[in-house]
Order: C-alpha cells, then structure tokens, then sequence
C-alpha cells in the first residue's frame, strides 16, 4: 500500500469513528431526555419507587457518554 | 473600462478581507465572522457531553426534590364542605381544599354518592368542570375527559388520574380529610 493510499484510508477510517461517537453521543442524549421525562411523570405521580432505576438509568447514559468524549480515540494518528 | 468596473467590483466585495490586511489584530488573530459559527465535529461531542451532563443533573435533581418531599408528610386538615348535603345530584361544586389556594370539585353523582377531585387537570394544570350531559369530568383545554366516580382517564393527552380528595360523612355533614394522588389507593381506607 502506497503512502497516500494508507493516509487516504486512515482519513476515511476516522470520518467513520468520529460519524460513530457522534451517533452513539446523540442517541444517548435521546435516551436521557426520555429518562428525565419520565422522571418528572414520576415525581407528579409521586411514584417513589421508579426514581431510583431511572436515576441509575440515566448515570449509565452520561457514564458511557464521558467514555466516549474523553477516552474513544481512534487507533491510527 | 470594464477592467476599472471590475477592479471597482472586487474592491467592493473585497472590502472585509482589505480591513482585514490592513488592521494588525486582524493578522494576529485570522478568523472570519462566517467561520466562527461553524461547529467542529469534536466541539459538538464535547456539547453533546455537556448535554448529557445538564440532562444528568436534572433527572437527580428531580428525583432529590421528590426525596425531600416524600419525607414531609402532610397533614391535612378536615374540613366541613358547606352546602354539600343541599347539592342536588348530577351536579357539582366547588370549593378549596386542602389550602385555599388549591382549587377542588365535589361532585354529586346520580346514585346520590359524593366525590371529590383536585380541580388541577393532571396534563398541565387546567381547571377541569362537571359536564351533567356526559356525567364526566372534562377538561376543556386539550379535551380530556375524566371518569367522575374514579377519576380516571377516559380519553385526551393526561396520563394519571386527578387528584382525589378524601371525603368523610360526620353527623350529616360532609367533610373533606385528605388528598390522595391520582392512581393511588386511599390508605386511611
């Protein structure tokens, strides 16, 4: 493989890990806001018992999204 | 003369990138005012993150409000409805309970049985009245409709029951005691 061709290839392998992060980021944002959506339905419900799964929920969610922002890299340079 | 018109032409549109050249600052720190409101894609991950951070915070933030609440508990005091037993059935009446900022409905059924509802839609906070015709509660700013011996939802946009108010017969008299959230089972019952 020619010098331009790996440059060529690691460009587009990244466009493609970086189009990826951006969708796994966005679909979690979704994820959350339904979360926090039905966190409020619960507390005017006074569904106590829901509260904690959906705060867990949403942890999980920022969790992955601070892997993501801050530890995803991609493997070429 | 069509080169002087051109010249003239370019000059014109080229009047930002000319300041541009000859202003020092403007050297020193090279960006355009179109560019600026272009986003990168790692700045908009690093916005997504802080989204779900402010999405975060406010789901805990809810969750610790209702925490705190559900430690309070209320106590409500009874009170005497005024003209309830004078009601005539399939008609209703208002009063407040259990401040006097809190708008309720008391409702006389044909069966001649007495209930009671916060009068606060549970979509988004509307007045609900008694409509006789249909023997329902409605709520007249995004139809719904409410079942008017359980409170629940017949039909429209809200997703919980309305707010019962717990009603007790002393002595002939009717008398309101609690509030119960909408779904819930009356535990003093």
């Amino acid at each position: 493989m020619t010098e331009a061709n790996y440059e060529y290839r690691s460009r587009r392998g990244k466009t493609a890990i970086w189009q990826a992060k951006l969708m796994l980021l966005i679909m979690l944002n979704l994820a959350q806001l339904w979360i926090l959506s039905a966190t409020i339905e619960a507390v005017l419900g006074e569904e106590y018992k829901q509260l904690y799964p959906l705060v867990i929920a949403s942890l999980v969610c920022w969790l992955i999204s601070l892997t993501n922002v801050f530890y995803w890299k991609s493997a070429t340079k | 003369m069509s080169t002087n018109l051109s010249n003239i032409i370019a000059k014109v549109l080229s009047g930002e990138q000319d300041v541009r050249n000859k202003n020092v600052h403007n050297r020193e720190f090279p960006f355009d005012r179109d560019q600026e409101a272009q986003v990168t894609r790692r700045e908009f991950c690093n916005f997504l993150g802080l989204t779900s951070t402010a999405f975060l915070l406010g789901t805990v933030g809810f969750a610790a409000k209702s925490a705190y609440n559900a430690k309070n508990v209320r106590n409500f005091t009874p009170l005497k409805l005024d003209g309830a037993m004078k009601l005539e059935r399939n008609s209703a009446l208002n009063f407040r309970y259990p401040t006097v900022t809190d708008p309720a409905l008391l409702i006389r059924a044909n069966d001649g049985q007495y209930y009671a509802y916060d009068q606060k839609c549970t979509h988004l906070l509307c007045p609900v009245y008694y409509e006789k015709k249909t023997e329902r509660i409605e709520c007249p700013c995004h139809e719904a409709g409410f079942e008017a011996k359980t409170g629940n939802v017949i039909y429209g946009p809200p997703q919980r029951p309305l707010n019962r108010i717990v009603l007790e017969e002393r002595s002939g008299e009717v008398w309101a005691i609690g509030v119960v959230t909408g779904g819930k089972e009356d535990d003093r019952s």
